[in-house]
């Protein structure tokens, strides 16, 4: 199983100014300190090698959209955030030149602006021949996508798209066997309702896809529950979006959660790997990588037994499971 | 069985010092949170969480903090934090937490904070 980030941003897309990009070019010529480089990959190596992520890279702005990818059979997507534009042209490669069948087995975490705004740029919707299914704990999920794409919002309308567009509405408490995954959802706290899932494949190995899920702080045993469905697995995938000091305080009941919050219930469920998810759009790169060594040091603080591999989720980053 | 912490409470002029030993995490945040709470609606002017004895507190002690602080606001009683270990102090500046409530290094510092 791969797990492939095509937007790792939470709320709003985002992206860098001219005088982003000129600074990090400006920190990476000082850090080189007049070295000389023979080519492109000699200069990309010394990126790769020698720069930290903040100043030769960037984690992207645009908004939630996962693949799990088993490599072959239909895809796999969770969400359809602005990510979804790249991941639908990637798609299509992927069956022009692999043979893959065009199918696409979308699940919606939840209906807001920022979870949907891809659709409407996701071509293969738009082609004959392609079938997809769009999974949701919400009922009203086909009327979210519809709305969006009225006259007023959007110049094509949902009833001109080509391909064979299916909505179905999961339940808690049971399995779905779906493509080349076993699927399981839980409810999650957040305005309107948000869902989590949790994938496994053939071999066993699992992925937990967990965003705008808020961990109240009058209800904090429920995080048991949460604990459970993320058991042993290989990857979670956990909204971090702000400090927990800011969750329970001008934050409450925005609706997500902290980095803090993650990695114990990562900790308490013994899962492998927890990659931070749905950043806060205001933070800066250098803000992101903070967050990320801040919360590889609180693991380290709090750990019990076996280690947790804490990973920054960024829009291109793939997780071999 | 469930782990529990061990208790010292210290009333002093002009509030309160509580001192819990241990480890803050989610066999003992329920009673960390109780104990903590009701001596936040008694406490007086200050409540001084002792953290001298604690090893480490994870999410779900440090949300007692603020629920704490919640019943105490109540009460009128203001809660600072004294003595924490450099791990309690390494958790306190990545959650945020040393944002939101006073820290200080002795006893006398957080009374009079």
């Amino acid at each position: 199983m791969q797990v492939r980030f095509w937007g790792t941003r939470g709320s709003l897309p985002v992206a860098p100014k001219a005088g982003t990009i000129a600074d990090k070019v400006a920190d990476a010529l000082v850090a080189a300190n007049g070295r000389s480089f023979a080519d492109k990959a000699a200069a990309l190596a010394f990126v790769e090698d020698d720069l930290d992520f903040a100043t030769g890279r960037s984690y992207g702005g645009a908004t939630s959209c996962v693949e799990v990818d088993m490599g072959e059979g239909p895809f796999i997507v969770c969400d359809l955030g602005s990510g979804v534009r790249e991941l639908g042209l990637d798609t299509l490669r992927r069956c022009a030149q692999e043979g893959r069948p065009k199918e696409w087995h979308i699940f919606l975490s939840h209906l807001h602006w920022d979870h949907i705004m891809g659709f409407p740029f996701f071509v293969p919707a738009f082609m004959d021949g392609a079938k997809i299914i769009i999974h949701a704990g919400h009922p009203d999920a086909e009327q979210a996508l519809r709305r969006q794409q009225e006259e007023i919002s959007f110049p094509v309308p949902f009833d001109w798209l080509k391909a064979d567009i299916e909505f179905r509405t999961l339940e808690t408490g049971r399995e779905y066997e779906i493509g080349e995954v076993t699927v399981s959802v839980i409810l999650q706290h957040h305005s309107h309702d948000s869902y989590g899932y949790r994938f496994r494949d053939r071999d066993g190995k699992v992925a937990i896809y967990s965003t705008d899920s808020e961990h109240k702080i009058d209800q904090m045993h429920d995080e048991n529950d949460f604990a459970q469905f993320f058991g042993h697995a290989d990857l979670v995938v956990c909204d971090t979006m702000y400090s927990l000091a800011d969750s329970v305080s001008m934050k409450e009941d925005w609706g997500h959660s902290s980095n803090i919050v993650a990695v114990d219930l990562c900790h308490e469920a013994k899962a492998r790997r927890l990659a931070l998810f749905h950043h806060e759009p205001t933070y800066s790169d250098a803000d992101i990588q903070r967050m990320h060594e801040e919360t590889i040091r609180y693991e380290e603080l709090t750990r019990d037994t076996d280690a947790l591999e804490v990973l920054c989720a960024y829009d291109g980053l793939c997780v071999e499971l | 069985m469930a782990s529990t912490l061990e208790w010292q409470v210290d009333k002093r002029d002009g509030g309160t010092v509580v001192a819990a030993s241990g480890r803050v995490d989610e066999s003992t945040a329920t009673e960390f949170a109780e104990v903590l709470g009701e001596h936040a609606e008694t406490a007086g002017a200050r409540l001084v969480v002792d953290l001298g004895g604690i090893e480490y507190m994870s999410s779900r002690g440090l949300r007692a903090l603020t629920l704490a602080h919640r019943r105490g606001e109540e009460a009128g009683t203001k809660i600072a934090l004294a003595r924490p270990n450099e791990t309690m102090r390494e958790i306190l500046s990545i959650s945020r937490y040393d944002m939101v409530f006073p820290v200080a290094d002795t006893i006398e510092e957080a009374l009079a904070s």
